[in-house]
């Protein structure tokens, strides 16, 4: 085990030995247990510049990536500025996993497919061939398909960074938009574009907007910890009564976190109207194409979309507010 | 590196890459902290660092250098909450409970901090309890016991009665489970298991890794995931290391994995012969039905009555188009078991050749005869041990391989050996509920009786047969013409075994939403069609306090057409009463007190208590002078914990066996004063027969079938979201005809448990399968789904208490019948809130989107 103290520290390790950065350890664990990894592992607890959050003189916030997913939800700063990412923080997996694990670890975690985490496939994701996945199960598969691999993203608080036009710094990149460390989602071995040697060392979110209203929802059967079928963020800015931006991002439905430029723009085009609504939700038909589990994440997709925008559009302002359940459906 | 855990500063060497549960666990023997999951998902491993709950089944043990751990043992039983727990009986087989536990007593203290002493309502507990889950459904009296903590109730350590009298053991992590079992000189084993859903072995190459063989005697494996051999070795991870090296020479054979595929003309066969079907495994309880075979189907074993009436009535019905025939196809899906204990056992065999079995088991008696007979010792040369059993629900019935493999290994190796399923066997191979296809033709006549009916049922029990589900349509409704009959389908696909209420539930979700869809055809109330046909009294009681509920009354009649929709829907229930005739409990009078013994188990639905109240309130003494040893082989007759028949056997053998002791103790009412001077008296009390005997004429196995059906009424109110699929029970009312009720807190506490599994069973429970290979994908608590404290609905439990006064004690069992309706009335309520009836089950999200579909 390697305990470095500076970011250069831990990348030079990870470059001259190999291994893996380990943040929270609840993803490597998990997948060290299924023989999905096995390490040797470089701890980031030791690297002091990779916590913290604050916001900066130009109004931006910096949140640092050992910050745990629990901080964040309850950062004032977050919950003030960026609410929706403070909702998706606090709604995401279970109390106990949120103490420990991070935002690094939650942008950089493996996807949950059930063939790439039962140790009796072998599948692109595994180091092997093939998808057994779009041939099989695939219940919970992507439905936007790009790429050889159809296995959803896993991350929640990527798809609230998009919707916040976040960016990324990383020892090897220097600052990237959030979405650059995704990519399109057509290479099939990874969940992220980071090089095994980089390390992610922070998140900017740009400053808060000064009126704008916004929704998060998590799709799913159960009430609580349960991974959802489909993720939505809506933001919506408004000068007057004038819309003057909007913002959607989704999750759980491609490879990557994605924005819906179309919808965004057919909202800021036709207005707010319920039937402008429900057009602008139904675009993202256009860009499914379903398995033959997963159909039904066509019309979830579109209900989820539609569900934040209404919500979003409804709300006054941007109000740290992540408990009140009306925002939740 | 260094810690500290409880206060105590702990300095350890373990690999700090290794879950930190494992270094609790194993390496300070600190039990109390469960590994259930091992995915994060399930909270049974939640300990406080610093003061924040964590779960340690995913943090490395290194993250806890120079941090300060807190188990559950460290709250020492002093902290409200605990004493919360036990004063509202949030807890059943306690196996979650050091994990809610932990994580209460964070959130009282903060919520106390931040609050004061309020009580936080319930969607507050929820949010800070959503990473826990417990598989009996505890989750009302958490909820009681949360909010009262929080509300500064149980600051009195002077403290409130416990109804179960093993809470105090179970909230401070003192409850020895068998997984808690760690001799110090002892050998791990693991199971090889087949990677092939079908294939035959050949040579098999271990090394000298102490091995034992367990395939069947055809050496043909049937599914993956079956058990080819176990080894064993000084940790487990050596274990698995060795398990990985053994070389097995597979020749695959086809496989069918999916039942459709199964039926099909000319499909590869599961049993090729005679004697390979007759070795099938039974899913079933019974003695076993008979049953032809064609290709992979077995069947029908058919029941009924009348049944040319029936099929000749049903079919000019259809000729003739009437609109008082219902007809429908209703399918289920596997259902798991998964119990939080898993699968587990540690065998030794001592020097005088004597086998110890510490075994999670719900049946140590049968245990003990099954060993007994495999090893050809003297039954009383089988010493079974089940101290506190984590849950079981039908799946740990009979000597299992876990127990077959650790005492052989044992034998060989001449060492305790510990073999303890992990999450994936247990989700696996450990028990499931057979899935269902279910024809159901329903007839009324011009007067709207129950004119005909027509049951076939196709189980999907993977490799084992025996799935009788029409059979119980034999039960209800008159007796009106009726023809049931009930198929197997067998695929390479694990077995199923007995799940509560085995048959029943399946049953149930198609019927009575057929009996539902027929009300709505006559236009009759769903409660009042339900009495006219039911001629059960006991339900009529039951019938009537429904139909009264404020939520049945204020129903919405007619189409709804808003986004959020409301819906309430009933569900009638009738369950065979069995019970064991012979049970007995010892009582002794040992140091002022009295000592009660039984050769039962308790796991989770209170057997213990059941024992104390009976003879505390027989004897008149105060809780504190009975004690209850159970959980052992000891010579007396006992019962299993199968077929609800536990209470109603060892109730009056405890009653019994305390009438006897008053006797020889003086006859007075309270014997308290007369126990000093008894030391060592002894009495053994018998259940004493029923009047009118039992329908069984001579009981088998010890077991017999006696007069009367336990009876239910279950009323579900839901709440629709059309747009995003997703469907809430906000209300049940469980309406139980048992008679006698035992112990009340704990008999209400199993029927909220059923509740909530029936609820786990309508909408999110279901076993997947990938069709290529024929392995279980879903084989972790987090794809495979059972309901949270947040999908808990407020429950209201009535007991309608009479009409059991032929039986011995006055009650039967009641947590089978209070499991099997509840998945008709949701669907029922769904169909009363959307016009959509559910056919299948689970109602996903997705089949509720693709219902709702103009
Ligand atoms: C029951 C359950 C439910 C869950 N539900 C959700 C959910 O709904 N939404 C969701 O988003 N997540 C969910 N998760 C996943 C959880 O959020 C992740 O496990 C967690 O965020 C990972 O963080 P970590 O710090 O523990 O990561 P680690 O396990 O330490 O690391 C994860 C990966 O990131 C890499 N990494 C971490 N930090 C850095 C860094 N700074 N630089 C370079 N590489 C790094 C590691 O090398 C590793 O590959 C769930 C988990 C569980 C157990
Ligand atoms: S979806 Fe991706 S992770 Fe899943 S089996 Fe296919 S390639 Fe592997
Ligand atoms: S065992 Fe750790 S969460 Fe289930
Ligand atoms: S009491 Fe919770 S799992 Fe049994």
């Amino acid at each position: 085990m390697n305990l470095p103290s500076t970011i250069r520290a831990a990348a030079d390790t990870l470059r001259d030995h190999g291994g893996q950065a380990r943040a929270g350890g609840t993803d490597l664990t998990a997948r060290a247990g299924i023989g999905r990894t096995s390490g040797p592992f470089v701890d980031l607890r030791g690297v002091a510049e990779l916590r913290g959050s604050e916001r900066r003189p130009d109004g931006s916030v910096r949140i640092g990536a050992m910050t745990t997913i629990a901080e964040i939800a309850a950062d004032p700063l977050v919950t003030a500025g960026h609410p929706a990412l403070a909702a998706a923080a606090a709604r995401l997996a279970t109390p106990q996993i949120r103490t420990v694990a991070t935002l690094g670890g939650n942008l950089l975690q493996r996807n949950r497919c059930w063939y790439y985490r039962n140790p009796a496939f072998s599948c692109h994701q595994s180091g092997g061939q093939g998808c057994p996945a779009r041939t099989g199960a695939s219940l919970y598969s992507a439905v936007i398909d790009r790429g050889p691999c159809v296995a959803p993203h896993p991350s929640s608080l990527a798809v609230a960074l998009l919707a916040y036009d976040a960016t990324v710094r990383t020892h090897r990149l220097g600052v990237v938009p959030a979405a650059r460390i995704y990519g399109d989602g057509d290479d099939p071995t990874r969940d992220h574009l980071l090089e095994p040697d980089d390390v992610l060392i922070e998140v900017t979110l740009p400053p808060p907007a000064p009126s704008e209203g916004w929704a998060h929802h998590r799709a799913a059967a159960r009430a609580a910890a349960e991974w959802p079928l489909v993720e939505a963020v809506a933001r919506v800015g408004r000068d007057g009564g004038r819309l003057t931006s909007v913002a959607v991002a989704v999750g759980g439905v491609a490879r990557v976190p994605l924005r819906l430029p179309e919808v965004e723009r057919a909202v800021l085009r036709d207005g707010e109207a319920p039937e402008s609504l429900s057009a602008a939700a139904a675009r993202v038909a256009d860009s499914c194409s379903p398995l033959a589990d997963n159909g039904y994440k066509v019309e979830l997709l579109r209900a989820t979309v539609l569900e934040v925008l209404e919500q979003a559009l409804a709300a006054p302002s941007a109000k740290a507010d992540v408990d009140t359940p009306a925002r939740e459906g | 590196m260094d810690l500290n855990v409880n206060g105590v500063p702990v300095s350890t060497d373990s690999d700090p890459d290794a879950p930190a549960v494992e270094l609790l666990r194993d390496g300070l023997g600190l039990t109390g902290t469960k590994l259930a999951c091992g995915n994060g998902v399930c909270g049974a491993c939640t300990v406080l660092i610093d003061g924040a709950p964590g779960a340690s089944c995913l943090l490395p043990t290194a993250h806890l250098e120079g941090r300060s751990v807190t188990t559950v043992e460290g709250l020492d039983g002093a902290h409200p909450v605990q004493r919360a727990f036990a004063a509202h009986d949030a807890m059943q087989c306690g196996y979650c409970t050091p994990g809610f536990v932990v994580e209460a007593a964070a959130f009282v203290d903060r919520w106390r901090a931040e609050h004061g002493d309020v009580d936080p309502g319930r969607a507050a507990v929820a949010t800070a309890m959503a990473g826990h889950l417990c598989r009996c459904g505890a989750y009302e009296g958490i909820y009681a016991a949360v909010r009262a903590a929080c509300a500064g109730e149980h600051d009195d350590p002077a403290s409130a009665p416990r109804p179960r009298v093993e809470a105090f053991e179970k909230v401070t992590g003192r409850a020895r489970y068998t997984t808690d079992i760690l001799p110090a000189k002892r050998l791990e084993a693991v199971i090889v298991r087949s990677p092939h859903a079908h294939a035959r072995v050949g040579a098999i190459d271990a090394g000298d890794v102490p091995h034992v063989d367990l395939l069947p005697d055809d050496r043909t494996l049937r599914y993956v995931g079956q058990p080819v051999l176990a080894v064993a070795a000084a940790t487990r991870s050596q274990a698995l290391a060795a398990a990985a090296r053994v070389r097995i020479d597979y020749s695959p054979l086809p496989a069918v994995t999916r039942p459709e595929q199964a039926r099909a003309a000319g499909s590869p066969l599961v049993y090729a012969s005679r004697d390979e079907r007759r070795a099938a495994p039974r899913s079933g309880e019974g003695p076993g039905l008979p049953g032809r075979w064609q290709g992979n189907v077995r069947g029908p074993s058919g029941f009924g009555r009348r049944q040319a009436t029936a099929v000749r009535r049903l079919s000019r019905a259809a000729e003739r188009g009437d609109d008082r025939l219902v007809t429908a196809v209703f399918t289920t899906s596997v259902q798991v078991h998964t119990p939080l204990e898993p699968h587990a056992c540690v065998a030794r065999w001592d020097e005088r050749g004597d086998l110890h079995l510490h075994v999670s088991t719900q049946a140590v008696t049968d245990v003990a005869e099954q060993a007994a007979r495999r090893w050809g010792l003297p039954p009383e040369r089988v010493h079974v041990v089940a101290e506190h059993v984590g849950g079981g629900f039908g799946a740990k019935g009979r000597l299992g391989v876990e127990a077959i493999a650790a005492a052989e290994l044992a034998r060989i190796c001449g060492v305790p050996v510990r073999l303890v399923f992990d999450r994936s066997e247990e989700l696996t191979d450990a028990g499931s509920r057979p899935g269902t296809r279910t024809e159901l033709a329903l007839l009324a006549d011009a007067s709207g009786d129950l004119a005909a009916l027509a049951v076939d049922a196709h189980g999907d029990g993977g490799v084992s047969v025996d799935t009788p589900t029409a059979l119980f349509a034999n039960l209800v409704y008159g007796t009106a013409p009726r023809r049931l009959r009930d198929f197997d389908v067998v695929t390479n696909l694990p077995p199923g075994a007995p799940f509560r209420g085995p048959g029943g539930a399946p049953l149930l979700w198609a019927l009575e939403q057929g009996v539902d869809e027929m009300a709505l055809r006559l236009k009759e109330d769903p409660i009042a069609l339900r009495r006219r046909w039911d001629g059960n009294p006991k339900r009529h009681a039951l019938y009537d306090r429904a139909a009264a509920l404020p939520m049945w009354q204020r129903r919405n009649r007619g189409a709804q057409s808003g986004r959020i929709r409301h819906g309430v829907g009933v569900a009638a229930a009738n369950w065979p009463y069995l019970l064991n005739t012979g049970a007995q409990v010892e009582l002794e009078v040992r140091e002022g007190r009295v000592v009660a013994r039984a050769a039962i188990q308790d796991i989770g639905t209170g057997s213990r208590s059941v024992i104390a109240d009976v003879v505390a309130a027989e004897l008149g003494l105060p809780a504190d002078r009975v004690r209850v040893e159970i959980g052992h082989n000891n010579g007396l007759k006992g019962a299993s914990s199968t077929g609800s028949k536990t209470t109603t056997s060892i109730g009056p053998a405890a009653q019994d066996a305390a009438r006897r002791l008053r006797r020889l103790l003086g006859d007075a009412p309270s014997v308290a004063h007369r126990l000093e001077a008894s030391e060592g008296a002894r009495v053994v009390g018998g259940r004493g027969r029923d009047r009118h005997g039992y329908l069984t004429p001579v009981p088998l196995g010890g077991m017999a079938v006696g007069r009367g059906f336990a009876g239910a009424v279950h009323v579900a109110e839901v709440e629709v979201d059309t747009r995003l699929g997703r469907i809430r029970v906000t209300r049940m009312w469980a309406g139980i005809a048992a008679g006698r009720i035992y112990s009340e807190r704990l008999a209400r506490n199993q029927c909220e448990g059923a509740i909530i599994q029936g609820i786990g069973y309508a909408l999110y429970e279901q076993r997947h399968i990938d069709p290529a290979t024929g392995v279980v994908l879903t084989d972790n608590l987090e794809d495979y789904r059972i309901p949270g404290i947040a999908d808990t609905p407020e429950i209201e439990v009535y007991f309608h208490q009479e009409g059991w006064e032929h039986v011995n004690g006055g009650g039967v069992g009641l947590g089978e019948v209070a499991a099997i309706g509840v998945a008709a009335s949701i669907g029922n309520a769904v169909r009363d809130a959307t016009g959509f009836r559910p056919l299948d089950l689970p109602i996903r999200p997705d089949r509720l989107l693709e219902g709702m579909r103009p």
